[in-house]
């Protein structure tokens, strides 16, 4: 060997180990325990969404009794927003290729209608546009450091709220999962071209909790059917939405205000609201209903 | 030719073992994997109406209290606050980051990170290293001690064998062996009582206060963000600690910048 090699290799090595981040891997598996506070359950409470006006037609045209229907009783929430607007106990597992056994990914287990997903961290790429799409979408994450970054697509039309605010299938959403000692935080960034002007960030967080024990959930159809008539979908046509300025009433918001947008997610739309046209309250105590 | 082969090679390894360590030394100075410094505005996509509006008193249905803790809130008076000089009790550091506004982030010097807000027009010294003086007095905004967090050790050895202990018995972990520290941890105490949100909803003089900033772009926007996990405990008036959060979305300047006074009945 050359004695230039002999010298700058081992001093390549010298430089290079020590300084050298190490490589990061937190471990997220177990059972967590939900500390979600959910909002937007009032009908007409699109507050802090960045909604565009194909998304609030389609918000202001739902009616609570489609959740009757027949077709809806037993129907999940696509997995991200399992995560946020219902009972969401959460259970994290490796994820093993069948053969192998070697891990592929992760696999989370959430609670209401027990959706699951599988993270692939194995460099597979996602399906093609035309593949259908799922409850679970289709998911594949990278570590950037300590945090589990995924982005997940093939999702279903499904609902941002459980009042009806829409998230198409167009929609893509890219999470962060960071673990601070025994605190889980998921950040769920909302990419919807089709009803968002500009992505949608809200968060979430568990507690560790090794004993929790989450229950099965089963859902059956009714043999007799539900309270909706075969045949029926309950809907608003737009402007006939007779209930939708009750939670700007009740609140004391402008109804332009409630009814949510870009702007309205910003400091100094709090000024604004002060110039805007508000409906006498008819009620201070709106807040106990949902207590 | 040899000796002078030798005494090269030696020159150089020091040179950079030395480097090295500078480098270490700066890294621990600076200390930080994230540059969190700059204007930042406050996203509000949760808890809207907690924030954008001064909730109704007895509002608290969100909040884990208990029924000190509720006694407490029921009986909030914002113009009694105003009259009494407690205006700025919704605006404690247990609470701050909540309220909408703009943040400016800076080193006040090598050691403190200083958060100035424009809402409430406040000021947060993050101290890193150290604990708080055990006569510190209790102020608004307590007394804040931060570290870069995320740089445990790893979960796994990978294959490198059991604990290795020094002469103590303490753990000792290579480097090597340790993660990169990714977020930024920050434990405030000696905190005067104030409130949890602007209607009345109280932490006490005992409440701890933990806070994690996480530093990321979005895919889509390229836009920089702050996201905020704020841990109170306060066995006083809660049952349980309560985890909120907050985003910040980076901008370019001061533009926007809008201090206030604080204000019992306005919701920044």
């Amino acid at each position: 060997m050359n004695w230039k090699l002999k010298i700058v290799f081992p001093l390549l090595l010298l430089v290079m180990l020590p300084c050298r981040p190490a490589g990061a891997q937190v471990d997220l598996t177990g059972e967590w325990a939900p500390r979600v506070y959910n909002d937007g359950m009032d009908i007409g409470d699109y507050t802090g969404i960045p909604l565009n006006e194909a998304g609030r037609l389609r918000a202001e045209s739902w009616h609570p009794e489609q959740l009757d229907l027949p077709e809806n009783l037993c129907r999940p929430h696509p997995i991200d927003i399992g995560l946020r607007v219902s009972v969401s106990q959460l259970r994290i597992t490796r994820e093993l290729d069948n053969e192998t056994k070697q891990p592929v990914g992760f696999r989370l287990h959430v609670a209401w209608q027990e959706p699951e997903q599988v993270i692939y961290m194995d460099g597979r790429p996602h399906p093609s546009a035309n593949a259908p799409h799922k409850w679970s979408g289709f998911s594949t994450g990278h570590w950037e450091r300590n945090t589990l970054v995924y982005t997940t697509d093939h999702l279903k039309e499904a609902y941002l709220t459980r009042t009806g605010v829409p998230k198409s299938d167009k929609a893509t959403v890219t999470t962060r999962v960071h673990r601070y000692g025994n605190i889980l935080t998921v950040i769920f960034i909302i990419n919807d071209p089709a009803y968002l002007t500009e992505p949608y960030i809200r968060e979430s967080s568990w507690v560790y909790d090794p004993n929790q024990v989450i229950p099965p959930f089963p859902c059956e159809m009714t043999p007799d059917g539900t309270i909706i008539s075969a045949g029926k979908v309950p809907s608003f046509l737009p402007g006939k939405n007779d209930v939708l300025s009750d939670f700007a009433t009740e609140y004391g918001i402008p109804l332009e205000s409630a009814l949510g947008g870009a702007e309205t997610m910003y400091p100094e739309y709090i000024k604004k609201m002060k110039t805007m046209k508000v409906a006498p309250r008819t009620t201070t105590e709106h807040y106990k209903r949902s207590q | 030719m040899i000796t002078i082969m030798r005494a090269t090679r030696i020159f150089l390894i020091l040179t950079a073992l030395l480097l090295c360590f500078s480098a270490e030394l700066a890294a621990q100075r600076a200390a930080a994997p994230d540059d969190l410094t700059g204007y930042w505005v406050s996203v509000v996509t949760e808890m809207w109406r907690y924030r954008m509006l001064v909730p109704d008193k007895g509002d608290y249905v969100k909040m884990p209290l208990n029924p000190e803790g509720r006694k407490v809130a029921d009986s909030w008076d914002p113009a009694k606050d105003q009259a009494s000089g407690n205006a700025c009790k919704g605006y404690g550091a247990a609470a701050l980051l909540q309220v909408p506004g703009r943040l400016h982030i800076y080193w006040q010097d090598d050691n403190t990170l200083r958060v100035d807000t424009d809402s409430g027009t406040q000021t947060r010294l993050l101290h890193f290293g150290g604990s708080a003086p055990a006569n510190e007095s209790p102020t608004l905004q307590g007394y804040s001690v931060a570290e870069w967090g995320g740089d445990e050790p790893r979960d796994r050895r990978d294959g490198q064998g059991g604990p290795v202990q020094d002469s103590s018995g303490r753990l000792v972990v290579a480097k090597e062996q340790r993660k990169q520290a990714d977020y930024l941890k920050v434990l405030t105490t000696h905190m005067r009582p104030g409130y949890l949100q602007k209607n009345g909803v109280p932490y006490s003089a005992t409440a701890v206060l933990e806070e994690y900033f996480d530093y990321f772009s979005d895919p889509y926007t390229n836009n920089t963000w702050l996201a905020v996990t704020t841990v109170v405990t306060d066995p006083q008036y809660l049952i349980e600690p309560l985890i909120t959060h907050a985003h910040f979305k980076k901008i370019p300047d001061g533009s926007g910048w809008d201090p206030t006074p604080c204000r019992a009945d306005e919701p920044r």
